[in-house]
């Protein structure tokens, strides 16, 4: 190997040349006069268990990714739809149901009434869409409601917003799973007994497939969600056809339906019935927003092709809720108790034939991409965060990106707190809805009177039509949002009119905390910082004599020449024996000696430098005092137990003393022949 | 018509002088060493002024140099290849050019002829491309930097 610094002999006389050796091109890269780009390889674990736990995260996550691939992690329009849309399509699999659970109190009367409030719903679901588009053209950035709110309203209405959403994804991962898991149990009823277990391993495996980046969780979401859409779009056209050439069946209840009301239900008892079916089924707008909150992930033009993408989706939740609906109301399908068939399970049965191949394909499908439309919630919650986190209202860490480049943490809580969740309602899907509903109107409701003020001050041509369109929208949502308060306050709703106020007090409280904490730590503009004035002095605790104290004094000595060590001892012949040999061996650093008759170590120390203090001239300013502590460094796991546990303990009682600095020294047995070589060390 | 076939590309030299060019020459010796699989082997020289000595150190160059390299091994990883990064001092470029080649046993070497705005804006041909094409080894590739008009 050519190499070192002597020169190599060229081919001609004076033709040499040497080669100059790159020590850190292992571990960086020089990317501009005094900068070092590190590589994958400066993060490396260098022990064994380091090694094997990176090796576990490479199988489980894959291999680490860099900043600068960030722009291949982009999604194109295809992979954002099933990706970004899969939380409200799936949600035609069960707002039907919510719907005809509450119409079937009134009987039939008031069961012919879904159809209307499904139709109500979409045209809500169009305004709330229209509305959305605008989002994403006004703000290409992201954050969806809590920019818009916080932008165009207040910051405390943006913090609203923002606990909404956050509620309302939690809310999604529950109840889109528990709902995967009712189709399942509608195929396979045996399975009914283990609906949680199934839910926790979902959810363990959408997380796994999260933290892995979004480029290929969007490949696995990508082709169930278009399964589903095709089967589900087959079987509407099927049944609208047996509708139309007048073969539709009319279905017997099934034996475990829900009693249907034998009272006719009139006036203003059917009017709180149809606004509580309304409020019910509005869940199919649930994730509406989430292609304006995640506007960044998608390829350039990123505005257009987010809009184009509501619009997609809109267009085809809005069919197949109302089919579903349609189908239901025609076919007689009545919703069952829990642990039934789910609604669009009997229709399914009913249009593809009980047990056949199509029947069983279409339900994997829709409990396929329940399970996945979980996934829209994992790419939402960690982006939210994080621009909450980059904000101050949360924690710094949910900004800070994985090996993968996913929010990890983001990520993480998202699905601790949804599995507890699913594990606290027993996985029923009827139960988690009231709490659903309250934080998704309260996120309409900001946004679209975020965007009236938008259009208002930006008055660019047009925006009356814009500024009407959102008015209308906001109206309406709010309008939702009073009714499913009132009528689902006691079945849940009340936790989210608590939890709401719960999270932006606590999201204010961090952000306090770190404004405080910045403004403490802020230079000052015109600030120019001198050298340090103020006196140094060290003091090294030791226990004895030995290599380890002799290079923690060493240390000592290069940071001032006031240099003292400190003996706390029980044993007073023994302090003798050390003072002795000290005097001998380290001439010119002064050793006291504190005698402790009650044998504590770490409180007389302390008392100690209190003393030192108390001595110091009060005319002077303070000095600072290193404590320099000997530490000898441990080659195994088990031999931390059995070393520097008083070291620790001084470090710890040290922890945020006044004007005091701790530095621990440590002492490698592996260097002793370094030490060997140290003059000072070995002439006595 | 010579119909024998091409000898098989084991080694590349890549001589960097750190100008833009350094990006061409790094993706014309990938293009060709890839599916050849061939070692890719990324010099640059620093020439040591004879009243300096050769083996000793020189504020300033080396940083700049290790750039030099640095920046064409990522170039590399973009494309997908993997590049040896070779640093040397010499008193002559070119010399030090054509001998690193021989030692390496290079099959090929790439350089890059920068264009030059200044005056009137030409291809300087220097001494160590015409000293290059003399003395080496081996083939010799000058990639030429597109003229301005061209590369608009």
């Amino acid at each position: 190997m050519i190499g070192g610094r002597r020169p190599i002999r060229g081919r001609k006389p004076g033709d040499r040349r040497v080669r100059v050796e790159r020590p850190h091109s292992a571990y960086f890269r020089y990317t501009g006069p005094g900068q070092l780009t590190a590589k994958v390889t400066a993060s490396a674990p260098k022990t064994r268990v380091g090694r094997a736990w990176a090796q576990t995260r490479r199988v489980l996550f894959g291999r680490q990714l860099s900043n600068e691939e960030d722009a291949f992690e982009r999604l194109p329009k295809k992979l954002a739809l099933p990706i970004f849309s899969s939380d409200a399509i799936s949600s035609s699999a069960y707002a039907t149901e919510e719907i005809l659970r509450v119409l079937v109190v009134g009987g039939a009367s008031a069961i012919v009434f879904s159809i209307p409030v499904a139709i109500a719903i979409v045209v809500m679901l169009a305004i709330v869409s229209t509305s959305y588009r605008q989002v994403c053209r006004a703000y290409p950035s992201g954050g969806g409601a809590y920019v818009v709110a916080r932008e165009n309203i207040s910051q405390i209405a943006g913090l609203v917003a923002a606990a909404a959403l956050l509620i309302d994804y939690v809310m999604t991962v529950a109840v889109s799973t528990a709902s995967a898991v009712a189709q399942v149990y509608s195929v396979v009823p045996q399975l009914y007994d283990l609906r949680i277990e199934i839910a926790i391993v979902a959810i363990a495996l959408i997380t796994i497939g999260n933290l892995r980046g979004l480029r290929e969780a969007g490949l696995a979401f990508a082709s169930p969600t278009y399964v589903f859409l095709g089967l589900a779009l087959l079987m509407i056209g099927l049944g609208l056809f047996r509708i139309a050439t007048g073969t539709a069946p009319d279905l017997a209840p099934p034996p475990d339906a829900v009693p249907v009301g034998t009272a006719p239900v009139t006036g203003f008892l059917l009017l709180v019935l149809c606004l509580r079916s309304f409020a019910g089924g509005s869940v199919a707008l649930t994730g509406v927003e989430a292609i304006a909150n995640g506007v960044p992930a998608f390829k350039p033009p990123e505005s257009r092709n987010a809009a184009n993408t509501m619009t997609m989706m809109a267009i085809l939740l809005g069919i197949l809720f109302i089919g579903i609906t349609v189908i239901a109301d025609v076919f007689h399908v009545l919703p069952t108790e829990e642990g039934g068939q789910t609604v669009v399970a009997q229709v399914a049965a009913a249009v593809f034939g009980d047990g056949s191949l199509l029947f069983i394909l279409f339900q994997a499908a829709t409990a396929l991409i329940l399970f996945l439309a979980v996934n829209t919630s994992f790419n939402a919650f960690p982006r939210l965060s994080a621009i909450l986190a980059t904000d101050g209202f949360m924690p710094r860490q949910f900004s800070f990106r994985g090996d993968r480049l996913a929010f990890s943490w983001g990520i993480i809580l998202l699905a601790t707190v949804a599995g507890a969740l699913l594990v606290a309602f027993g996985g029923d899907v009827h139960a988690l809805i009231p709490l659903y509903s309250v934080g998704v109107f309260v996120c309409f409701t900001l946004s679209q009177a975020g965007m009236v003020r938008h259009w208002r001050a930006e008055r660019d041509p047009g925006w009356w039509w814009r500024a009407g369109v959102n008015l209308v929208g906001g109206i309406l949502t709010l309008v939702v949002l009073l009714v499913v308060v009132s009528l689902k306050f006691t079945e849940g709703a009340w936790l989210v009119v608590v939890l709401v106020p719960a999270l932006v007090a606590m999201m204010l409280f961090i952000h306090r905390q770190y404004a405080a904490s910045s403004r403490q730590l802020a230079l000052r503009p015109d600030q120019v910082i001198a050298p340090p004035r103020r006196a140094e002095r060290v003091v090294v605790p030791i226990a004895g004599l030995n290599r380890a104290v002799v290079q923690a004094v060493n240390v000592g000595r290069s940071i001032s020449p006031d240099v003292r060590a400190v003996l706390v001892s029980d044993e007073p012949d023994v302090a003798e024996h050390v003072r002795a040999e000290w005097e001998h061996r380290m001439p010119g650093v002064p050793l006291v000696v504190v005698e402790s008759p009650y044998r504590a170590l770490t409180g007389p120390l302390l008392a100690y430098l209190d003393v030192l203090d108390q001595a110091w001239p009060p005319d002077e300013e303070a000095p600072v005092t290193f404590v320099v502590i000997p530490e000898y460094v441990a080659r195994h796991w088990w031999e931390r137990i059995l070393y520097n546990q008083s070291s620790s303990d001084v470090r710890r009682a040290l922890i945020g003393r006044p004007d005091t600095v701790v530095t621990n020294v440590p002492y490698r047995r592996e260097e002793p022949d370094a030490f060997e070589r140290q003059p000072e060390a070995v002439e006595t | 018509m010579n119909d024998s076939p091409r000898p098989a590309l084991r080694r590349i030299v890549l001589a960097l002088n750190g100008a833009p060019t350094d990006r061409l020459v790094v993706s014309y010796a990938a293009s060709l060493g890839k599916p050849a699989k061939a070692e890719l082997v990324a010099l640059h020289v620093v020439e040591i002024d004879w009243t300096l000595p050769l083996d000793g150190s020189v504020s300033g160059l080396t940083e700049e140099a290790q750039r030099v390299l640095d920046i064409a091994e990522a170039d590399a990883e973009h494309l997908g290849v993997r590049l040896e990064p070779v640093l040397l001092k010499a008193r002559n470029v070119g010399a030090a050019i054509v001998d690193e080649a021989a030692s390496q046993e290079a099959d090929l070497l790439v350089l890059g002829l920068p264009y030059r705005k200044k005056f009137g804006g030409d291809f300087v041909m220097g001494s160590t491309v015409p000293y290059v094409f003399k003395n080496a080894p081996c083939t010799v590739w000058v990639v030429r930097e597109p003229m301005p008009q061209e590369g608009a």
